[in-house]
Order: C-alpha cells, then structure tokens, then sequence
C-alpha cells in the first residue's frame, strides 16, 4: 500500500494551564488517511478530536508524536510563512458564520485565498472564483453578496469553497454539519462525498453523530478521552462494534421510524481530561468492566481483518463478537490467556 | 378528554423594517394531559414564534391574531400581571442553548429559588429543600453541592438539566423544550430524552417538544406536527405519521436523515432549495417550488389542512395515499 496522504502517529496535544493542572487532550492518538479516502472521527465533546485536528493542520504542537501530509512533518503555523507544500492540506470548520467575514462579498473572500498562494493570475481569478462556488453547487452569483445572505448550509457550502481555493489534498472538517438543519445536512454531506470522489480528495471528518458518519466516511476511528478505542471499516463497525463505547455511540442514535424506540443513554459523563481514570479509561462508564480494567490500560490492537479495538474483551482469538457476548464468554477468555 | 391547550387560528406578524412579515399564519393544534407533542420544520418554520407567541415573548409591535385556550384562560389576551401568573407558573419553556439562559453569575441554587418563592410565596428554607429536590428529580449528581455552584461549572447535559428544573420549579402542567438536545452529543441527547420522557410518565407532566430532527421527535413525542412556512402541512399521532408520511415534505424531511437501520447506501436525499423567507411566501402552496409531486393547482391555491385517515394533510396530490 501507498504511503498515506495523512499520518498522524502517536500524537500528544497538551495544555498547560496556569495555576492548574496541564490537561492532556490527546494522550497519543494514531489516525492515517489514505489517497481519496474519507475517513470519520466521533467521539462526546471533551474527547479530543478537534485538538487531534487542529494538530493534524499545524494549528496546535503537538507534545509528542509525529504528522505527516504527504511525506513531509507538518510544523505548527508561526509568523512565517510556511512551507507551499502544506496549502494542500486545509481546514473547514464548525461554524460558517465565524470563519467567514461578514463585511465582504464572498467573491472577494475567495478571491483572497488565491491571492494568497498566487494561485490565479488577476486575468484568471473572477474565472477560477466562479468555477470554486459551481464546484460547491452555488451559482457564480453567489460571488457578489455577503456571508449573511445566505443559509447557514450554503454558507458552509461557500467555506468548503474556500478551502477549495487552495487546491488541497487532504480537507480536515471539525464538525462541519453540526450545526445545520436536516436537509441541508444532507446537503453538504453529499457534497463532500461527491468532491471527495472527483477530485480524489482525502476527508478527516470529525463529528459527534455517528449516524451521518456512516452514511459518508469509508472507515471510522472512535476517540474516547484522548485515545482511540476503535477503528475500522464503517460498515462492519457499525453492524457490530467490538468496542463498549463505539456500541453506547450507536445505541443512542434515536430512529426517526415511529415507533418510539427510547435511545440508550451512557450513564455518566466524559470524565476530566486533565484526570482521566486509571488503567482502561472508560471502564467507570463500562456496563462490562472487569477487575482487568482497572488495573492495566489495554492498547489498541488487531483483534479482526482490518478492525482495531482497545478492549480487554476483546482478545482476537475467536471470531469477533459484540462485547455483551464476549463479556458471557469472559471466565473463558481468562483461563485461554 | 379536554385538551390542556387549544390553539386555534394563530397568527403571528412580526414587524420588519419593510412592513409586517406573517410567520406563523393559522396554526391549529391541541395538548393533552400527561402527553408530548412533537413540532417539527426547518429553521424559520415558524415553530418557535408560534411558542413565544403564547407566553408574550415576541418582539414589540408583534401582532398575535387566535385563541390559545390554557386551563380556562386564553393566553393571547392576558397581558402583563396575568399573563405572567400563568406563564411564570403553569408553564415552563426550556431553550436550546442552556448556557445563554441560565445566569453565569448566579448560583444554581439562587436561579432555583428566585423562582419559586416569587411565584409560590416559599420562605427562605423550603425554597432550598425545593430546589434540592428539584435538582434531584432531573438526576443532578450530588443535588446539595450543585446548589452552591456556577453553570460554567457543569457540562453542557447538566447544564441543560438545571435550565429543565428551573423551568419545572413552580409545578408547571406544561412544559415547552425548543431543541433541547440541538446542541449536545447523541449520549447526552439520549438522557434529555430519558428524562422528558421520564417526567411525563412520572408527574403527569406536558410537553411541547420543538425540534428539526425527526428521529428525536420519533423517540418521545405521542402527536405530531410537521410546520411549513409558518402553517401545519401535515399532523397525526407519531405511530401513523413517521411510518407513513403522505405529505411531501414530511417525506422529504425523513428521507435527509440517516436512517440507522437502513443500508448504508441509501443515499441521503436533500430537500432541493432552501425554505421560503416570511416576506416572500410562495403563492399556493408554500411548498410547491421545492415539490417534486406539485402539479398546476398547487402553483395557485393553498392546500387547507384536511382530515385524511385519522390525520390532517395539507396537500392537493397526495401522492403517497396508500
């Protein structure tokens, strides 16, 4: 296999805070995005993607641990100017009203991000603004009004644009249809699939909904408190999580079928990053922990072709199976080990 | 079985610098007892005026035209003092975002009592007791110390658990939840939902539930209401509406969400243009523009909303009458 667009190894994002005690948001975290691939990162809010985000742009340091875009380390933003190479690398994120500037015309806006990178000749830049917003799904139009005359899914339709401008390899989007109604949700979720597919563009989608994750990313990484607890293909993710937290994710999906079903609620609430538990980091919100889990952090291994899980219950011998049932079978995993 | 409110023919104008814009124009629905009725639509629906409507929370110079009948009264004619009485008391209102609606600089416990003895006349000790016991029927860990903290010092669930007691303080037989679980992860959402669905079946509690999103609507609410530019495009109990949608854009909103249950490649369907601004309603039916099922009628006369099967439905094809 070819080297990933995206790698991001082992990496460490934390933050000192005056007077108290630093908080370790990401406590080294792994996540490749192949050549063309979207890939999804969910977890609650305070687990750490969006700072495995913004380190994965340059826009935090990481503390420890490595990211590359497309074979070269990827250094935090500073006065200077830096490396041509890593416009191809660009972010999107969760609210369009704040990342665009309402003062001016979106064809301007647009117009700065190629000035920017000296992508388009004076001759060619209302062509090549024109050709960003049809890309997006907006008319050429669109160039001569401001960021409050549109709704808020063209708005973030006219930031994917943007970033667009650069002409990007890899697009890293922090939340991009939280906060959009049904239907323009969908809107851009299409949108991005469609780039992603013509212009073999490579996504890292981070969001808290893993029921619009599935419908859009190729493989899924589930981040709990710093660490990923899962990864794999989104398919069999989904139809069987091998992970406690990955199955509370999908359990309190609500179904818009009618017929009343209560989703689950995970009891408890994301523990303080700057304390997290020890050993298995999940196992006070775990309907499963056992003694194991309290004492010895498990490390996010191969348990099944293609899929990873950071579990006790999950020892990769044996066919994979929801931790439910490896949580019956327990008293024989133990005597196998 | 009387309903604990009745609206009838609501209509909300707001004023706009180039004149009125009718934003909620005659909308009909009833609550009963112990049960939540879900009210659905895209953001500018008209969902959340026709609510404020009923507790005079709506802009100065908002014209209000209807009747919305609340325990013998109707509210769009009390003003002031008595509207107050009511709304303060018997109505509760929960918002989306419980960071602008709690007091960052008071404590949690002053935000709870200021309520209840203002409207209950409690002296100073039962007040706490009731706050204490407020706080723990929304299922607040360790209820005595959260009464001493701040809201910065809760997390978005909990903090949204603290704006539900709050608004559950005088004993309220109605509760109002706009997007109450808009702004927070699924997990949490999931406990919201448990809790609403909880207080209904525990404390004969009602409930208004507005949302854009169907699925949390299909988890509690018993009837249903689907807004379109300002006006009910179709109502029903949620057993028979969210199965079997026959308005097109109930459809539409069901088909933009990811469906757990179905395959993964069912594709997301978006609803194509965006929803009409109050000042530029489409003649006809409102929908029409965005309707893949509109015909010539649809062009020139507003659907009324008509009983069809135990439903109302405001649309002149029907096309998915089974």
């Amino acid at each position: 296999m070819s080297k990933p667009a995206l790698d991001l190894r082992d990496v460490e994002v934390v933050y000192e805070r005056r007077g108290r005690e630093r908080v370790r948001a990401v406590a080294g975290a792994s996540l490749a995005v192949e050549r063309g691939q979207i890939v999804g990162l969910v977890g609650e809010s305070g687990c750490g993607k969006s700072s495995l985000a913004r380190a994965a742009v340059g826009l935090v340091r990481p503390t420890a641990g490595t990211v590359v875009f497309e074979g070269r380390e990827v250094t935090p933003l500073t006065r200077r100017a830096r490396a041509r190479e890593l416009a191809r690398l660009q972010m999107v994120f969760q609210n369009p009203y704040s990342s665009l500037n309402p003062r001016r015309k979106i064809g301007s806006q647009l117009a700065d991000a190629l000035d920017a990178l000296d992508l388009a000749p004076r001759r060619g830049r209302r062509a090549r603004v024109a050709e960003l917003l049809e890309l997006v799904g907006l008319l050429p139009s669109a160039a001569a009004r401001y960021p409050h005359q549109f709704s808020g899914g063209q708005r973030q339709r006219i930031a994917v644009a943007r970033a667009l401008a650069a002409d990007p390899s890899v697009l890293v989007l922090d939340e991009p249809l939280a906060s959009l109604d049904a239907s323009a949700q969908a809107q851009v979720a299409n949108l991005l699939v469609d780039l992603s597919r013509r212009l073999s563009l490579s996504l890292l989608l981070i969001s808290h909904d893993l029921a619009i994750v599935r419908h859009v990313a190729d493989v899924v990484s589930v981040m709990y408190l710093g660490v990923m607890v899962e990864t794999g293909p989104t398919q069999p993710l989904w139809s069987l999580p091998l992970h406690p937290y990955t199955e509370a994710l999908i359990g309190a999906v609500p179904h818009p079928d009618g017929r009343g079903f209560l989703p689950e609620a995970l009891p408890g609430e994301v523990p303080d990053p700057a304390r997290p538990p020890a050993a298995c980091r999940f196992h006070p919100r775990c309907p499963y922990a056992f003694d194991r889990c309290k004492q010895e952090d498990p490390l996010l291994r191969r348990v099944a072709p293609g899929r990873t899980a950071a579990c006790w219950l999950q020892t990769g011998s044996g066919p994979p199976a929801r931790p439910a049932e490896q949580a019956q079978r327990l008293p024989l995993l133990h005597t196998e080990e | 079985m009387t309903a604990l409110l009745e609206v009838e023919g609501l209509r909300v104008r707001l004023p706009t610098p180039t004149g009125f814009a009718t934003v909620v124009d005659g909308v009909d629905y009833h609550v009963e007892q112990a049960q939540v009725f879900g009210v659905a639509g895209e953001s500018g629906s008209g969902k959340t005026m026709s609510m404020l409507a009923l507790l005079g929370l709506l802009p100065p110079g908002s014209v209000v035209e209807g009747r919305a009948a609340f325990g013998g009264k109707d509210l769009l004619r009390l003003r002031g003092r008595d509207l107050r009485a009511v709304s303060g008391r018997d109505i509760g209102m929960v918002f989306q975002d419980p960071m602008t609606s709690l007091h960052p600089m008071l404590s949690v416990g002053r935000q709870l009592t200021e309520h209840v003895r203002r409207h209950l006349g409690l002296g100073r000790r039962a007040a706490a007791e009731r706050a204490e016991e407020l706080l723990a029927q929304v299922r607040i860990p360790d209820p005595t110390s959260a009464l001493h903290a701040y809201p910065h010092q809760f997390s978005g669930g909990m903090r949204q658990r603290i704006a539900i007691a709050i608004a559950l303080a005088c004993g309220p037989r109605l509760l109002i939840a706009d997007e109450p679980t808009t702004a927070l992860d699924v997990t949490v959402q999931a406990g919201i939902l448990r809790l609403l669905d909880g207080l209904r079946r525990e404390h004969d509690l009602s409930v208004i539930l507005i949302t854009h999103d169907l699925a949390v609507m299909s988890s509690i609410a018993d009837r249903v209401s689907i807004f379109y530019a300002g006006r009910v495009v179709e109502s029903g109990s949620r057993a028979s509406v969210l199965p079997h949608p026959r308005h097109p854009y109930t459809r539409a909103l069901l088909d933009a969400l990811p469906h757990p249950e179905a395959a993964r490649d069912t594709p997301l369907v978006a609803i194509k243009g965006t929803p009409p601004s109050p000042q530029q309603i489409p003649v006809g039916c409102p929908y029409h523009p965005r309707c893949p099922y509109a015909i010539e009628v649809c062009t020139t006369d507003d659907p009324p909303l008509a009983p069809v099967n135990g439903r109302r439905l405001a649309c002149h094809v029907d096309p998915f009458d089974e």
